[in-house]
């Protein structure tokens, strides 16, 4: 973890639920929506992000703190320079633990991901619910994904039957 | 978080003084009014309590973006689950058409070994009536990415294959591929792309088919960053026109394209990087203006070769063609930052010191592949040396012998001594592989050549078989070109004992393969 450093420009994160949240300003950025605030100048102190609670905040920072390009002597961020292949693995398994969380919280992450435009995480979430679609019938997706059978019984039949190849 | 809970909460904070995040136009989350919360489940809390708390759910937008990401396999089925799926379908953005794509690869594989010639017709026929359905139910929209990868459905309408196309190919497609089997003389309708899709295509790829793009046509195609066109009835003149306005190619493959005798890449293709050009049997020159043209590669006979001074990475297999005194002798000059070099040819003649040096080259891989009979008896492996004389900063080296019989010179049983060449320095070799190490006597020369010469080698490997395939990566059994070969590979491990061991340095890690002691043991 980078030890914060005079100089470093920090970024106050505020959820609706009235926690602070000081992050470095390179972290925020992992989020587009953040950076482009930054970037056009809108962002002061502190931002609110208005629908995501603390606790799913706290855990989003988490994520950008980890995925944060590690910064050089001279400060530039080396996004541009390939992690080598021993760090890109260390931080496979950071997230398969981190993705380690009920469904709620996933889907929670899910929305803050698309929200805050973070596309490693929404890549990250999104993948585990593919998985759980993936090879299972489809009342088991349902239950998982807590959606409901809104088909008529004869609709539900064309398009099975439309879609019976991906059942062989 | 209940909705209306929510909305107090927001309604809190309008008052506050601090920017707001403005969900993203774009983005998959319209507004919080969307979220709509769905049935009441039962989640366990860590600690065993049991808490009651409403289900989860997500916005359609997102929904329709997790169901973007599914094989098509998973899409369909998933489409099955609720009305909120079957609309995503109807817009799903990959439509990769193959058989791995349609059908369940373990019945596939299962019924592809039970009754090939019925199960392949069949199944190329259900493949066709799949891809009909699907695209018939599709709406067009949204499509990403449109891939026929169909090349072993034989007899398809040309019918069918026009209207696939002008379905899915819309703007905002990204990739198209188009892989027919070779009896189809498909000729590919670019006015399909003449819609604004070309505007988008970044990558095009088409297999099997006649494409004669007009003048003007080509002026389109301005987001496309790779070209691959395999067994495709084009010419020089067309694909030089294709080219002369593609401004963000990246790669550029071309494989079996027979009409093509000339390929000129103009100087405005700055952001190509990769030239791929195999077997392209009447191919006479290659000529390459690209400013940033990194990796070459090359299969095939003699051709005329000139490309930009930028290529670091070649690879040339050639046939017909002394490929390795043709790189020795020109490619100094021509590509003078070379630092990778590849080249396997079945001819060899020995190579002579010559002027001109790869400054820069650092890994250099020659490979002798004759499919029948003994590689060259006459070539001299010593001459080698002369190469790595003219590569100062080499520090991999890999030879490699495919041959059916050793017809050289063995050093068992010859009496006179090892030539040496002093005077040579190889400074920087680090790594050095010889795979089909055997008796030869100049090859026993130039191994001793590298023990005595590259002071900083740290490793050299003898690999005495060249298998084909080994059982260590999965194949049933270990497989050489010839039995031969393994008789030999005891020979050259009598010839590691003689007269390399005694030579190795206490710095170099020196690794002896044998045939393999499973499958090649009973031989010994």
């Amino acid at each position: 973890m980078a030890t914060r450093e005079a100089g470093k420009k920090m970024i106050m994160l505020k959820s609706p639920d009235g926690m602070e949240f000081e992050v470095e300003e390179a972290v925020a950025m992992e989020s587009q929506t953040i950076r482009k605030m930054i970037e056009d100048d809108c962002a002061d102190t502190a931002i609110l992000i208005p629908n995501i609670n603390s606790k799913i905040l706290s855990r989003v920072i988490e994520y950008c703190n980890k995925h944060v390009p590690t910064t050089g002597a001279t400060g530039a961020a080396a996004s541009d320079t390939v992690a080598p292949a021993a760090l890109a693995e260390d931080l496979k398994i950071w997230d398969a633990e981190f993705i380690k969380v009920n469904r709620a919280t996933r889907f929670d992450l899910i929305q803050a991901a698309s929200y805050l435009n973070i596309k490693g995480l929404l890549d990250l979430t999104s993948q585990t619910t593919i998985d759980t679609i993936s090879d299972n019938s489809l009342e088991e997706i349902r239950s998982f994904l807590s959606t409901k059978n809104d088909y008529l019984p004869e609709e539900e039949q064309t398009i099975r039957r439309e879609n019976q190849w991906a059942f062989q | 978080m209940g909705l209306l809970a929510l909305q107090r909460l927001m309604s809190m904070q309008r008052d506050r003084r601090h920017h707001q995040i403005q969900p993203h136009r774009n983005g998959l989350i319209a507004s919080l009014a969307k979220r709509k919360e769905l049935t009441c489940l039962q989640e366990d809390k860590p600690g065993g309590k049991k808490l009651r708390r409403l289900g989860p759910s997500l916005p359609e937008e997102i929904w329709a973006h997790i169901h973007s990401l599914l094989s098509l396999r998973d899409a369909a089925r998933a489409a099955c689950v609720s009305h909120l799926f079957q609309r995503s379908w109807k817009c799903h953005p990959d439509l990769t058409f193959s058989k791995e794509t349609i059908f369940n690869e373990n019945l596939y594989r299962k019924n592809k070994t039970s009754d090939e010639t019925t199960s392949n017709g069949v199944k190329a026929l259900r493949l066709v009536m799949i891809i009909y359905h699907i695209l018939k139910n599709h709406s067009g929209n949204g499509v990403k990415a449109l891939r026929l990868e169909i090349d072993d459905v034989a007899n398809i309408s040309a019918c069918y294959l026009n209207d696939w196309l002008h379905l899915a190919v819309k703007p905002g497609i990204e990739e198209l591929a188009l892989l027919l089997h070779d009896d189809l003389d498909y000729n590919f309708p670019y006015s399909v792309l003449l819609n604004g899709s070309a505007n988008t295509i970044r990558d095009l790829r088409l297999s099997s088919c006649v494409f004669r793009p007009v003048a003007g046509f080509s002026s389109c195609l301005r987001s496309l960053t790779s070209l691959e066109l395999s067994e495709v009835y084009i010419t020089g003149d067309e694909l030089g026109c294709l080219l002369s306005s593609s401004f963000a190619l990246e790669e550029l493959v071309l494989a079996y394209c027979k009409e093509i005798t000339c390929l000129k890449i103009p100087c405005v293709l700055q952001r190509l990087s990769q030239l791929v050009v195999t077997d392209c049997e009447n191919l006479e020159v290659i000529k390459s203006k690209a400013p940033n043209l990194t990796v070459f590669e090359y299969t095939g006979g003699v051709v005329e070769v000139s490309i930009g001074d930028a290529v670091l990475d070649i690879m040339i297999s050639a046939s017909g063609w002394n490929v390795v005194h043709y790189a020795r002798a020109k490619l100094p000059q021509m590509v003078p930052n070379l630092e990778t070099l590849d080249i396997t040819s079945s001819l060899a003649t020995d190579i002579p010191f010559l002027p001109g040096k790869f400054l820069h080259l650092k890994h250099l891989c020659i490979s002798f592949m004759v499919s029948a009979g003994a590689f060259c008896p006459d070539y001299d492996y010593f001459s080698l040396v002369s190469f790595l004389d003219a590569c100062p900063s080499l520090e991999t080296l890999m030879l490699s012998v495919t041959q059916e019989i050793v017809e050289h010179d063995s050093v068992l049983g010859d009496s006179s001594h090892l030539r040496q060449m002093p005077g040579h320095c190889h400074a920087s070799i680090k790594d050095v592989k010889i795979i089909g190490f055997c008796s030869a006597k100049s090859m026993v020369e130039l191994t001793v050549h590298i023990l005595e010469n590259a002071v900083s080698l740290e490793r050299l490997t003898l690999d005495t078989v060249c298998y084909d395939l080994r059982c260590s990566d999965g194949a049933s059994k270990c497989s050489v070109g010839h039995k031969n070969m393994i008789t030999e590979a005891h020979k050259a491990l009598v010839v590691v004992r003689s007269y390399i061991l005694e030579k190795v340095p206490s710095t170099v890690e020196l690794n002896v393969v044998g045939p393999c002691s499973q499958c090649h043991a009973v031989e010994n």
